[in-house]
Parts: C-alpha cells; sequence; structure tokens
C-alpha cells in the first residue's frame, strides 16, 4: 500500500476512484499503451538506458607515430593513492601504445624510473600533461603535486580520491588527527601491539620524522591532520573521477589530448569533468523500479538480489540517484549497490546530503506517524548504520564540514 | 568579556511556521534576536547541504519549523523532513558536533506563544554549547 492510498481511502473514496477509471476508458480503445504504473511519472526502457550510456570516445588510428612538435612529455604520479588509478590507465587497452607514440613518460612511480630531482631540473612548462592521482596527506605528496605542478602545463586531476578525497579522507574523521592515527597504527593494531609489548615495554618505537644517522640526516614525510583533495593544493586543469576512472571516461580523456598534440584541437575549458554524463547513475542503470519502501535495510550478500528490481526497492542502499553518470553502471549490472565514486552532479555540491535526503525519503509513513514519539524515529532511522561513512565514502575531503569537530563546550 | 550571542538560522515553512513567526511578532511577543528566519516553501524542502552550509558558514545551531504532524501543506512533506533531520543528527553526532544544535520543532500559523517558546528555549540550548566548533577552529 503506498502512503498516498491512506487518503484516498479517508477522503472522499468514491467520486475520485470513479474519475480515473472514466478517463482510463477511453485511453483503452487505443492501440495498446504501455501499462503504466501508478505513482510512475516516466518509463524506463532498453532505449533510454541504451540512450543514456557513455560510449567509448573514437580515437582512430592505433599507431599515429609521434605528433607533429614531436613526442611532448607526461608524466603520472600517484599521491595518497591505492595504485589501482595507475593500473586503471592500462584499461584503454591497446590504446596504451597511442600514448607511448605520443609522449615520453618522464614520471610514472608505479612503471617508469623517473625520480623526483629528475623532475625538479626540468623547466618549468616542460610537462605538456600531469595525470596526478590520490588525495595530498603529507608533506611529500603536497611537495610533488607543487613541483609537478609548477612544470606542467596542464594537469589532471584523476580518480576519486584527488577529485574528492576518497577514501583517505575518511581520516578526517578522526578526531585527534595525525597523531592519534599514527598512535593506532604503531600501537593498538594486534601486530603492532604485541610487537611493541614484546620489545619496547614502557617505550613505544614510533616513526619520527627526523633521525640523525651517521651518514647525515634522514627525514620521513609528515602527516596531516585534513586530508585534502588535490585542487585543494594546486591549481588542477581537468577532472576525471571515478574509483578507478572506467576505459570510457579515460577514452575522453585520451582523445582530447591526442586531438590536441595532433591537430591542434582547442582543449576542453578548465574545470572539465572529462567522462561524465549531466545526470545520475540511475539514468543508465537497467534496473526497473517499483517505488517501493525501505523497511528493512541490507546487504547484498544477505538476500538473492533480483537482477531486475532498482537494488532500492530491494532494500540495499544504493547512492545511483545521489551520483554522477559515466561509469554506465557497472556495479549495479553486477548486483552491488553503487557507492558514489563518481562524485556528485554539477547542481550539487554534498553528494552525501544528497544521498541522505533520497534514502530518508523512501522510508514509509507509517499510520501513526502523527502521533509518533522523537525517539521512534530515531530508532526507524538509526538502520542506517554510519550513516556519514556510507553517503560520504568518498567526498569527506569535498564536504562542506571537511573534517570532525569538537565542541569545547560553553559557559 | 561580553556574553556569548549566537548566531541561528531558522527555516521557516510558509504555511505554518513563518505565519507563526508572523503571529509571534503581531502578538509582540518578547524574545531574543538571535535568529535569522529563511522562509522555505515546506519543511521538507530544507535539504540537509542548507543545514551543512549554515553549519559550515558559522551557524551556531540550525532550527527548522514546520507544520505538525499530519498538518502539511503538502500532505506528507513534515514526514520526510522529520526524517532526514534524524539523519542529519546521526552525521551531525559523527562529525562531533552536538547533536542539539539541530532541532526540528512544530509551530502552526496560530502558535505564536509557540513559536516563541521554541526560539527563546533553543537560543538558551545553544548558549550553554557555546559557539560552533568549527569557528573556534578558524580562529
Amino acid at each position: 500500500m503506498s502512503f498516498f492510498d491512506r487518503f484516498r481511502k479517508n477522503k472522499a473514496a468514491e467520486p475520485k476512484k470513479e474519475e480515473p477509471k472514466k478517463a482510463a476508458a477511453p485511453v483503452s480503445k487505443a492501440p495498446a499503451p504501455a501499462p503504466k504504473e501508478e505513482g510512475q511519472c516516466w518509463t524506463k526502457t532498453d532505449a533510454t538506458v541504451q540512450a543514456a550510456l557513455l560510449p567509448a570516445a573514437e580515437l582512430g588510428e592505433l599507431l599515429p607515430g609521434a605528433p607533429p612538435g614531436g613526442k611532448f612529455n607526461l608524466a603520472i604520479y600517484w599521491a595518497a593513492a591505492c595504485g589501482g588509478c595507475d593500473v586503471s590507465i592500462l584499461d584503454i587497452n591497446e590504446r596504451i601504445l597511442t600514448v607511448g607514440d605520443m609522449a615520453n613518460i618522464v614520471m610514472w612511480p608505479i612503471a617508469a624510473d623517473g625520480k623526483e630531482h629528475d623532475i625538479a631540473e626540468m623547466e618549468d612548462g616542460s610537462i605538456t600533461v600531469s595525470i596526478i592521482s590520490g588525495a595530498v596527506r603529507n608533506t611529500e605528496n603536497e611537495h610533488m603535486v607543487k613541483l609537478l605542478r609548477q612544470k606542467s602545463v596542464i594537469v589532471v586531476s584523476y580518480g576519486s580520491c584527488a577529485c574528492f578525497g576518497g577514501s583517505p579522507a575518511l581520516a578526517n574523521l578522526v578526531p585527534g588527527g595525525a597523531k592519534e592515527l599514527l598512535d593506532y597504527a604503531y600501537t593498538k593494531v594486534p601486530t603492532t601491539a604485541n610487537f611493541q609489548a614484546d620489545y619496547h615495554k614502557g617505550a613505544p618505537v614510533m616513526p619520527q620524522n627526523k633521525y640523525g644517522a651517521p651518514e647525515g640526516e634522514l627525514t620521513l614525510p609528515v602527516l596531516f591532520d585534513t586530508v585534502k583533495t588535490l585542487d585543494q593544493v594546486i591549481d588542477v586543469d581537468y577532472y576525471v573521477p571515478g574509483c578507478p576512472p572506467m576505459q570510457e571516461s579515460i577514452s575522453y580523456m585520451l582523445k582530447a589530448v591526442a586531438d590536441f598534440a595532433y591537430n591542434g584541437v582547442a582543449l576542453p575549458p578548465k574545470g572539465t569533468n572529462i567522462g561524465v554524463v549531466t545526470k545520475t547513475l540511475c539514468e543508465q542503470c537497467h534496473r526497473r523500479k517499483e517505488y517501493r519502501r525501505i523497511t528493512k535495510i541490507v546487504e547484498p550478500h544477505e538476500i538473492d538480489v533480483d537482477p531486475e528490481l532498482c537494488l532500492m526497492d530491494q532494500g540495499i542502499l544504493c547512492l545511483g540517484p545521489a551520483t554522477v553518470g559515466g561509469c554506465n553502471a557497472k556495479c549495479t549490472k553486477a548486483g552491488q549497490p553503487c557507492r558514489g565514486c563518481y562524485g556528485p552532479t554539477a547542481a550539487v555540491q554534498e553528494q552525501g546530503a544528497s544521498a541522505l535526503t533520497a534514502i530518508a525519503s523512501l522510508f514509509p509513513v507509517l499510520d501513526d506517524d502523527a502521533t509518533m514519539e522523537e525517539g521512534k524515529i530515531i530508532d526507524i532511522m538509526s538502520t542506517v548504520k554510519d550513516p556519514l561513512g556510507y553517503f560520504y565514502a568518498f567526498t569527506m575531503g569535498k564536504s562542506l564540514i571537511k573534517r570532525s569537530v569538537s565542541e569545547k563546550g560553553g559557559k | 568579556m561580553s556574553e556569548f550571542e549566537p548566531k541561528i538560522v531558522a527555516f521557516c515553512c510558509n504555511w505554518c511556521s513563518y505565519a507563526g513567526a508572523d503571529g509571534a511578532g503581531v502578538a509582540r511577543l518578547q524574545m531574543p534576536t538571535n535568529f535569522r528566519i529563511i522562509r522555505t516553501m515546506c519543511s521538507a524542502r530544507v535539504d540537509p547541504e542548507f543545514i551543512l552550509r549554515s553549519l559550515a558558514k558559522g551557524a551556531d545551531g540550525v532550527i527548522v519549523l514546520g507544520c505538525h504532524p499530519a498538518d502539511c501543506h503538502y500532505i506528507g512533506g513534515n514526514y520526510r523532513a522529520r526524517r532526514r533531520i534524524a539523519l542529519v543528527r546521526m552525521v551531525l553526532e559523527q562529525y562531533g558536533f552536538d547533536p542539539k544544535r539541530l532541532k526540528l520543532e512544530w509551530v502552526s500559523a496560530s502558535e505564536g506563544e509557540k513559536f516563541q517558546k521554541t526560539l527563546t528555549e533553543f537560543v538558551e540550548t545553544i548558549k550553554t554549547l557555546g559557539p560552533t566548533p568549527l569557528q573556534q577552529e578558524d580562529e
């Protein structure tokens, strides 16, 4: 029973019920219109889903040889990232050969042998494109991205961590900041706790940022209290979101660079989000929606997921309605909910707030809602475990509040 | 040191609470002046982003006022708002805010006195809590 049925029953059930039937009768004579379900404002068909998908960009010749102006320099760097973004660049398959034809890779820590001093010795602006993945969370990340910015003409913020903070930015929610994180990692985790108890009882060994060795002073990067997104530290020209960016999204980045290098086609305007569509993921998702209400939240492994029905209808929290499309809904196709890695749509800053709005509205209005105590509402909504971590899984660094706060108390 | 005067953003629904606030004014009820009213068409129009943005810009507290349950001009808006606000309060608590900084209350068009009472109490609550923790970090 939908929410509005209650009111239909209570208020003037007789005339209201008759009218739609009269209206429906002539329509039924028309040649078989698509059955329109009550409460549904638009119909999703295979054609609309197909039209919403993002096709891979047309890239032309496979081995075009060096561009007219000679090979340009390309740097690929990871800051606070897992390395998945670097690997995802290889998702363009044989197209990686085009990249090899087009550019000298002057730095790519995961695959090539360019060092920090090699970059530092270069002239400003001698790297044409720098692709940087990962958030900025320590002094080394900060130094390297500033150095690459100085030496590069174009900087691409690649992947969710660079664009929105990603998973590393969830560390912003640790109230004690870097100190608490290090304390936990080096003294509280079972492996390190046992080690400290066995060998350094009383005075646990902690990593130092400086160490005076006989050969000279050794240093380690200093961890920041707040993890930053790339564009909070340096000026960024383009964004390619995704965890990691899908092959289709990468193809648009490659196309823009190749067109610029070979044909002199103008680059997209600064600040463009490359490889995304304007609408949300739901538009690209093949699942049909029945507008059911959530009464119990489940994880995908707890139920037999219906392969055709919207995941929200089945009680699985999906961030699709709040996430911009571009990934062609690969996760929902595989029966996993969207976790929001492509970030918010252009109209929204807070992806988490959007998701929260959408999901809170799916909880049904109950019969005793008018007389309900506030405590019961809290009980109902407590079925959402860890809302902050779930709704802001990828966008904490870009959120309005950004990090945990601590109440100092008033008078 | 002068007493801490909080800045409070009050979202009032057009049909009940805004009229209630009007009623409180017409009746010349005395109340603190720490709040700024923003009129929205419905309490469900208050996107959680509005609340977070208010806090991010330095508001010490946010209060959302809507029609009483079963009184909503749009039939079910206040029920949605109530569920959202409950979730936003959970989110604020996870951030480290005291969830008392966000309040949802029902004030009808005729309840000028309740408007005055609610706002006075809320201003008192925020005065007890002190300035927003975000502002303190920026200083």
